[in-house]
């Protein structure tokens, strides 16, 4: 489903070249929800951001559901982004002005949804997360838990195929993190193909796969036997094959 | 969408109230200005007659001696304006001045009241269209036997004659007794193109009398009276047969046969002439100009009002580069909600529209503003400065003008601004929340 090859990206400033992702390599097939950790600066949020197509990548090949990647047009990879992806920031990332309904609907707004059908979705996203009853109140009338879930329901609101987070926990508390998660979770066995990024050893091992970005290349990965999940889908463990970094690859 | 883009615009206004004002205050007031000049442009170039312009044309001879003026004169002398009339090749046509009376009525509780009073042939009220309330223009006949006939105009009658229909009644002019056979309806075209000589702004007159009664009348021009020679002038007699000019004369022509005849016939008229004596200049010649041409050729619109125009639109501008700034200080600040839309799928066709419609409605709500600013200032002019009222009423095609322009000024100042804005890269701003 997404699959990268040799992906680099240099960030040029006036007096550094950083090279954020070095012949990076990674395929994540259908379903997987996948951790990702790593070191601050490693490039990771680099990495995601790739991966949503809110930046692009300076040498190497990216396929995502079978589409190349490199050289698309800004339209193009906004539709993408619009119907096949959903994003979920650490910062939570509301728009202040717009109460709950009205966030959520943003997306939908840019695919051209009619009314009656924005306001379908709305209230079925934030009722997945729990909020429908406070669709009329602003972000500031919540808790940051309760705004993570709602951008969960704006990332969802959109039925994407691919959910990215960038540490969607990391300015949460335990237990709000813990909820966050259970809704990743229910979400992933839904069928929607999660990609997160996290801090958080605890969570990273609730994933069925685990990579580790260091300096900019996967270095370590893990399969995570640990859950149930991989038992229901046994074609992840195929999925680990990955080619270019079976060196790295640990048991 | 762009229901979406006017929510979003409208909400965004209303977050930042103080600054939206400003800008709305900056594009007004550029706008107001502008309107102002233009409105004040455009009254002065208005073509009053309309459809017939085309086909109404002033006569200029070219009569004076050598060595004296360079250039066609804009009138003419009266010996022309009276043979002029015996050609055949005009629709209609009219020579004319420009007098006045002391006007006195049969009730002598009636204060006498001096007026204007325009001295004409019949064609012109058909010439010029000029509508009837009560009678009509004096018969043709009149034109070359005089008879104490006049047509006065809706307002004099009303003062006079309290706005009944006064056809028959008596009307005394310099003591004289006349006839009265017409009342003509309001009727001011602006400019007052049929004599721009004598203030090309000011209203029509309300006494018209036949040409045919000058010589035994002996009108006197309150008009211009230009000579290019000394000559003696004691007597009405040596008056009417000088080489002052002071008649206007106008022919209407209806296609081009007609007017490459009257201009043969006029260029047989001047070798005529010439045997006589006159017309000294060995290329002298005559001209005709229809409407929109005589008001280019009498500079109507004066130079000092393009300049004007000019000059507003300059100011109109920096109101503009002002509001650049204040657009790009919002839109920036708007980074990070941006940067959020652009990640869930806007793309940044869609961000730009967004801004656009957004600068739209400041512009619009300007404009709408700018008109108010316009009105005022214009009112302020007639009262202040007593300029014409023709031109300080603000023309209807001001109302769509104004916002128009403001909208598209505002606009071009919001491009850069907003394209700044949908170019950036939103990851960028995604991290620094
Ligand atoms: N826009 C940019 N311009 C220049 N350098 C950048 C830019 N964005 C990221 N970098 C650099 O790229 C490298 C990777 O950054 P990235 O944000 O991907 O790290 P990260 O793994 O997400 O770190 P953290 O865990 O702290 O969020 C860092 O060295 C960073 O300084
Ligand atoms: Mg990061």
């Amino acid at each position: 489903m997404l699959s990268m090859k040799n992906i680099s990206k240099v960030f040029k400033t006036d007096l550094v070249e950083t090279h954020a992702l070095r012949e990076f390599n990674l395929e994540v097939n259908e379903g997987e929800f996948v951790a990702v950790t790593g070191p601050s600066g490693s490039g990771k949020t680099t990495f995601l951001n790739i991966a949503g197509l809110l930046e692009g990548f300076t040498q190497g090949d990216y396929f995502l559901d079978g589409v190349n990647i490199s050289n698309l047009s800004d339209n193009k990879s906004a539709a993408i982004r619009n119907e096949k992806i959903g994003f979920i920031f650490q910062g939570f990332n509301l728009i202040p002005d717009l109460n709950l309904a009205e966030n959520v609907e943003v997306p939908l707004r840019y695919r051209g949804f009619n009314a009656k059908e924005r306001k379908r979705r709305v209230q079925h996203a934030l009722e997945q997360v729990g909020l429908a009853a406070r669709m009329k109140h602003l972000p500031s009338q919540l808790s940051g838990g309760q705004q993570q879930r709602v951008a969960i329901a704006r990332a969802l609101a959109g039925e994407p195929r691919f959910l990215l987070a960038d540490e969607p926990t990391g300015n949460l508390d335990s237990m709000m993190a813990r909820q966050v998660m259970e809704l990743l979770e229910e979400i992933n066995k839904a069928g929607t193909t999660i990609i997160m990024v996290t801090h958080d050893p605890e969570l990273a091992r609730r994933a069925q796969r685990n990579i580790q970005i260091v300096d900019g290349q996967v270095c370590d990965f893990t399969m995570y036997q640990g859950g149930e999940r991989t038992i229901e889908k046994p074609h992840l463990v195929t999925g680990s094959q990955e080619p270019s970094n079976q060196d790295k690859v640990a048991s | 969408m762009f229901f979406y883009y006017l929510d979003l615009a409208w909400r965004s206004i209303k977050k930042t109230p103080f600054l939206s004002l400003l800008m709305v205050l900056a594009i007004s007031i550029g706008i107001g200005i502008t309107i102002t000049t233009l409105n004040i442009y455009q009254m002065a170039s208005i073509n009053p007659a309309g459809e017939r312009s085309s086909k109404l044309f002033e006569v200029r001879l070219w009569s004076q001696g050598i060595d004296t003026w360079s250039r066609l004169n804009q009138q003419i002398t009266y010996q022309d304006g009276f043979n002029l009339r015996k050609s055949p090749v005009p629709v209609r046509q009219t020579p004319m001045f420009m007098t006045g009376f002391a006007v006195q009525t049969d009730d002598p509780e009636f204060t006498p009241v001096l007026e204007n009073a325009r001295v004409t042939d019949r064609d012109f009220f058909g010439l010029f269209s000029v509508p009837f309330l009560y009678g009509g223009a004096w018969d043709k006949q009149v034109d070359s036997e005089p008879a104490y006939q006049v047509v006065i105009s809706e307002e004099l009658n009303k003062q006079v004659f309290a706005g009944e229909n006064s056809v028959g009644k008596t009307l005394y002019l310099n003591r004289k007794p006349y006839q009265i056979v017409g009342v003509t309806k309001t009727w001011n075209p602006s400019p007052k193109y049929y004599d721009v000589n004598n203030g090309a702004f000011n209203d029509a007159e309300k006494i018209f009398v036949p040409y045919s009664l000058a010589p035994t009348e002996e009108y006197q021009s309150w008009g211009n009276n230009q000579s290019w020679r000394n000559e003696p002038m004691d007597t009405y007699a040596q008056r009417l047969a000088s080489e002052a000019h002071w008649n206007q004369y106008w022919v209407e022509l209806d296609n081009p046969e007609q007017i490459r005849a009257y201009e043969e016939w006029l260029a047989n008229y001047i070798e005529q002439q010439k045997l006589l004596g006159r017309f000294e200049m060995p290329d002298a010649k005559a001209e005709i100009a229809d409407v929109a041409q005589w008001l280019k050729v009498n500079k109507v619109v004066p130079e000092d009002n393009k300049i004007l125009v000019g000059l507003s639109a300059l100011f109109l501008i920096v109101c503009l580069v002002n509001m650049l700034g204040l657009l790009l200080a919002k839109f920036l600040k708007r980074a990070p909600e941006i940067g959020v839309r652009r990640a869930i799928g806007a793309s940044q066709t869609q961000i730009f529209s967004q801004h656009m419609v957004e600068v739209g409605l400041i512009g619009f709500c300007g404009g709408v503003l700018g008109l108010l600013w316009a009105w005022g200032s214009l009112s302020l002019l007639s009262a202040h400065f007593e300029l014409e009222d023709a031109l300080t009423q603000l023309g209807y095609s001001m109302w769509v003008l104004a916002p128009s322009i403001a909208i598209i000024a505002a606009l071009l100042a919001g491009i850069y601004p907003a394209w700044r804005i949908c170019s950036t890269n939103p990851s960028v701003h995604l991290k620094s929340q």
